[in-house]
């Protein structure tokens, strides 16, 4: 019951939610090489602006997204930190024992900050927050479907991902029972030195170790009986169109790179 | 020996999300000491959850849980000695065996506890016989046996830690009726023995009525009705209206006397039935 969201997807009834999964894929990527084109103030500031429009189209709630944001709020920190002590430039601004700070240190911390911040944002938006796991998986198959070409067992990867992303809400909530389970027969899994947590980790790993299996092989067990041979020959039940709304959405983020080239040549201050 | 009692408890899953679900809803109820209390429910009920609040495993969104009367979240790092006093068996516990023989499993509990070696291989051999494992499986690796066998092993490794309050989610789900019977005696066998409370939690409303003597009706995630086991039985069609069901030979009881034959209250098992149904024939 706990475990009901699936990885981050966060239902909603947004455009980009309305998009095909695969549009969203090659969204993703363009929208990754446009942070990378970005050189000066402008683009960046044009960059960020973008991402905030993306967060306000997909209707997804500012906590949920900064949540995305938080495991790699070290870092970001380390990366700036980096960069505005390593950076030399021609504008000294600080200097104190062997620290110096130059104007373009300062610039150059700040493109960082953004462009990882944009990264995760665009990715997390296009991908993990707007798409279910299922259809992302299928998104990918029929990308690499090319791949078939030199013998790659496309079908069969993407069902793997399939399976596995299947499993993770069942074998966590599976964990969280037998902890339950060896927490009542009085395991306490915050107590002692590190031996010690590791051995009560046994009695959790043991039995869930032995339920994989189990289910692993009920699972093929159950797909044999329906047939399953593979991906050769398989149709499927929803067929995904592209509809306009993908090809519009397609125009709009090559443009959106183009005016970020653009962009490039009027820069002011520094440059990366 | 003890009594459980919850006071307004409410428990909400994944709280301020869009998969918010409240599981109980202002939940009272008051288990005797000493009796064998029946929960029953539908399917979403809440019952699981109400489990998992007797033994501090989960924490109410508000209310409290009082155990002889003292809240057991008055000292949140004490809560592992509740899980002593409250012993719990999840639904299919026979899945959370590990050790490598039967004996070993069934004394992790009490090992925990922190029991000599003498106590504990007493325990082992007492909550084996309790549950009717012979002693020749006790040297088996747990998987090895049958899953009913599996079954009341786990459900021995709980009784091993010998908990004033004994709560069993499900305990004879998916058994065949025989082995059914033989846990659902042992546990009311290990009630009587110890005098503790015994809380069993099922669908079967069969099992409830030869097992328990206090019924206590979930729905929607409240308390729909409580109270001994005549006093609830004697509400049929309510409990038909929260999709619940009187025992069979209980309905066909009331059926008999709504065509005029002479049928005494409170007929839940077949046994009880032929007795009142033998003079009639002869």
């Amino acid at each position: 019951m706990k475990n009901i969201s699936l990885g981050q997807y966060y239902p909603a009834r947004s455009p980009i939610h309305q998009l095909d999964a695969r549009m969203k894929v090659i969204l993703a990527i363009l929208y990754i090489v446009c942070t990378f084109l970005c050189k000066n103030v402008l683009c960046f500031a044009a960059i960020a602006l973008s991402s905030i429009l993306l967060i306000l189209i997909s209707r997804i709630p500012l906590r949920t997204v900064f949540r995305a944001i938080r495991p790699i709020i070290f870092i970001m920190i380390f990366t700036a930190t980096i960069n505005l002590f390593f950076t030399k430039g021609e504008t000294l601004l600080f200097s104190w024992w062997k620290l110096q700070i130059y104007m373009e240190g300062i610039y150059s911390a700040v493109f960082m900050v953004v462009r990882i911040i944009v990264l995760i944002l665009g990715t997390s938006i296009f991908l993990t927050y707007t798409t279910t796991p299922i259809a992302l998986t299928d998104a990918l198959e029929s990308l690499l479907s090319p791949l078939r070409v030199i013998r790659l067992p496309v079908h069969e990867f993407a069902m793997m991902m399939t399976i596995a992303l299947r499993f993770i809400p069942t074998l966590t909530e599976e964990t969280s029972k037998i902890m339950n389970a060896q927490k009542a027969r009085g395991v306490d899994f915050s107590e002692g030195g590190l031996i010690r947590r590791a051995k009560s980790l046994i009695p959790i790993l043991i039995p869930l170790f032995v339920s994989s299996f189990r289910r692993a092989d009920e699972l093929a067990t159950a797909m044999e009986c329906r047939c399953y041979r593979g991906g050769k020959g398989r149709t499927k039940m929803t067929v995904p169109h592209l509809h306009v709304r993908d090809f519009a959405a397609l125009v709009l983020m090559i443009a959106f790179g183009a005016g970020i080239v653009m962009l490039n040549r009027y820069g002011f201050g520094y440059t990366v | 020996m003890a009594e459980l009692t919850l006071e307004h408890i409410s428990y909400i899953y994944g709280a301020r999300t869009p998969f918010e679900i409240k599981a109980l809803d202002d939940v009272s109820l008051t288990v005797r000491e000493g009796s064998v209390t029946g929960i029953i429910g539908h399917t979403g009920s809440g019952k699981s959850t109400l489990v998992q609040l007797f033994n501090g495993l989960e924490r109410p969104t508000s209310g409290r849980v009082l155990l002889d009367g003292k809240d057991i979240w008055e000292k949140p790092k004490e809560i592992k000695r509740i899980r002593f006093r409250v012993g719990l068996v999840m639904q299919y516990p026979e899945y959370q065996l590990f050790e490598e023989t039967i004996r070993a499993d069934i004394a992790f509990g009490p090992k925990n506890i922190g029991l000599s070696e003498e106590e504990i291989e007493e325990r082992v051999k007492e909550a084996a016989e309790l549950v009717g494992l012979e002693p020749s499986l006790l040297d088996k690796s747990p998987f090895d046996l049958s899953g009913g066998q599996k079954r009341r092993a786990a459900i021995a490794g709980v009784m091993a830690m010998r908990p004033e309050v004994l709560v069993l989610d499900e305990p004879a789900a998916g058994l065949d009726p025989k082995g059914r019977d033989t846990i659902l005696q042992g546990i009311r066998e290990y009630g009587k023995k110890t005098g503790s409370t015994v809380i069993i939690v099922s669908h079967s409303m069969e099992d409830m009525a030869t097992y328990c003597d206090d019924i206590i009706v979930m729905a929607h995630g409240k308390v729909h009705l409580s109270g001994s086991r005549d006093a609830v039985f004697a509400h049929a069609r309510e409990l038909c209206e929260v999709g619940l069901d009187v025992p069979q030979i209980t309905r066909l009881a009331l059926l008999l006397r709504e065509r005029g034959v002479q049928m005494p209250d409170g007929v839940y098992t077949v046994d009880a039935a032929l007795d009142a149904l033998r003079p009639l024939f002869q």
